[in-house]
């Protein structure tokens, strides 16, 4: 089976180099704000999953995810937050904004892979 | 008649049968015997089995728990030394902070030092984080003047300190060390609240941070100062040339 392509959107060089460490088996596109994120989605449209940061310069993560929900050609992405916003509020924000998964850094690798494994392996994700 | 067929024909043969008959009946109580042995067995066998998993289960999650202790290692390595720019290195810093440590307030404090490199009495404040809510008064001005016992520690004798300590709000006071010689500290005052403190292997990357942070953080320091130079006098040979 074809490994499914990942979009990395944080603004942080050490996180996209851990993520290169982690996902070895997936292709991943990078991007270091929301907008660029768009940006490498249009180009990109075997993308399957996106990884989000929600603190990031000219667009942030809440904004970009919006965005992406309100594209019909994106919005059946997965989007999973990856993010130091840690409160019950944070993560109902990003839940309702079409989330598909939460998860506060810094993180566990099994917890993540956890999350990415299960929605990469459905094929409804 | 039909009664005497069923007789058996020699006497000595229907003896043989029903011996026959016994010795069968004493093998199948022999086996119905030895059932519940297999029984007991097979459940020695199992638990030995799940024993077995459960030890591999422990491992392979002591294995997964050094795979990312090695993995944050390799990569805060990596990035602190990935550029010369002193700008990045301390983004770095930073990052290794908020992103692997779960840090959301701390300072990044350099010594100031005076004309000839002689060290001042205070320390600036290259960088910091989350400080708006600081109520301690020590780090005010972009400069740190000393007053908190387990920062003044460190920045005296370079010995790293995980709190809690006597007498200060800090959790961490991570040395910045150059050829021995302690240039900084990192101090980190609070964690996210999802954190609710700092774990053994986070310890390996303030280690790593005290070893590696400084040295990275001088040399982009010194390439950018040589670079700028370097700079300077190629624009005055240029400008000499076409006088």
């Amino acid at each position: 089976m074809k490994p499914k392509k990942v979009l990395v959107v944080d603004d942080s060089k050490l996180l996209h180099r851990m993520f290169e460490m982690m996902l070895r088996g997936f292709p991943l596109v990078h991007a270091f704000d929301g907008r660029e994120a768009l940006d490498r989605l249009a180009e990109h449209k075997d993308i399957e999953l996106i990884l989000l940061d929600i603190n990031m310069p000219r667009m942030n993560g809440l904004e970009f995810l919006n965005a992406v929900k309100a594209h019909p050609e994106f919005a059946r992405i997965p989007v999973v937050i990856i993010t130091t916003e840690g409160t019950e509020d944070d993560t109902e924000r990003g839940m309702q904004a079409g989330a598909a998964a939460y998860v506060k850094k810094p993180f566990r690798n099994e917890e993540l892979l956890g999350v990415i494994n299960r929605l990469t392996a459905s094929p409804a994700a | 008649m039909a009664a005497r067929e069923q007789l058996p024909k020699h006497p000595t043969s229907a003896l043989d049968e029903l011996r026959a008959a016994l010795d069968r009946a004493a093998t199948l109580a022999k086996e119905l015997e030895a059932r519940p042995e297999g029984a007991g067995e097979l459940k020695s066998r199992l638990a030995d089995v799940e024993s077995d998993r459960e030890e591999l289960s422990v491992k392979l999650a002591e294995y997964e728990h050094q795979v990312q202790r090695l993995m944050n290692l390799y990569v805060a390595t990596y990035q602190l030394h990935a550029t010369l720019d002193p700008a990045e290195v301390q983004a770095t810093i930073a990052e290794i902070a908020i992103n692997l440590l779960g840090a959301e307030r701390f300072v990044l404090l350099f010594w100031k030092t005076g004309p000839g490199g002689t060290r001042q009495e205070e320390c600036e404040i290259a960088f910091s984080q989350g400080m708006e809510d600081d109520q301690s008064g020590a780090y005010q001005g972009g400069t740190y003047g000393g007053g908190d016992p387990a920062v003044d520690a460190t920045l005296a004798d370079g010995v790293l300190r995980i709190g809690p300590l006597d007498g200060s709000p800090a959790l961490a006071c991570v040395p910045l060390t150059v050829q021995g010689a302690v240039v900084g500290a990192l101090v980190i005052l609070k964690l996210f609240d999802h954190k609710e403190m700092l774990r053994a292997e986070d310890r390996d990357l303030l280690d790593l941070i005290a070893a590696h942070a400084a040295s990275a953080l001088f040399a982009a320091r010194v390439y950018s100062v040589t670079d700028r130079k370097l700079k300077t006098l190629e624009s005055l040979v240029a400008l000499v040339r076409r006088q």
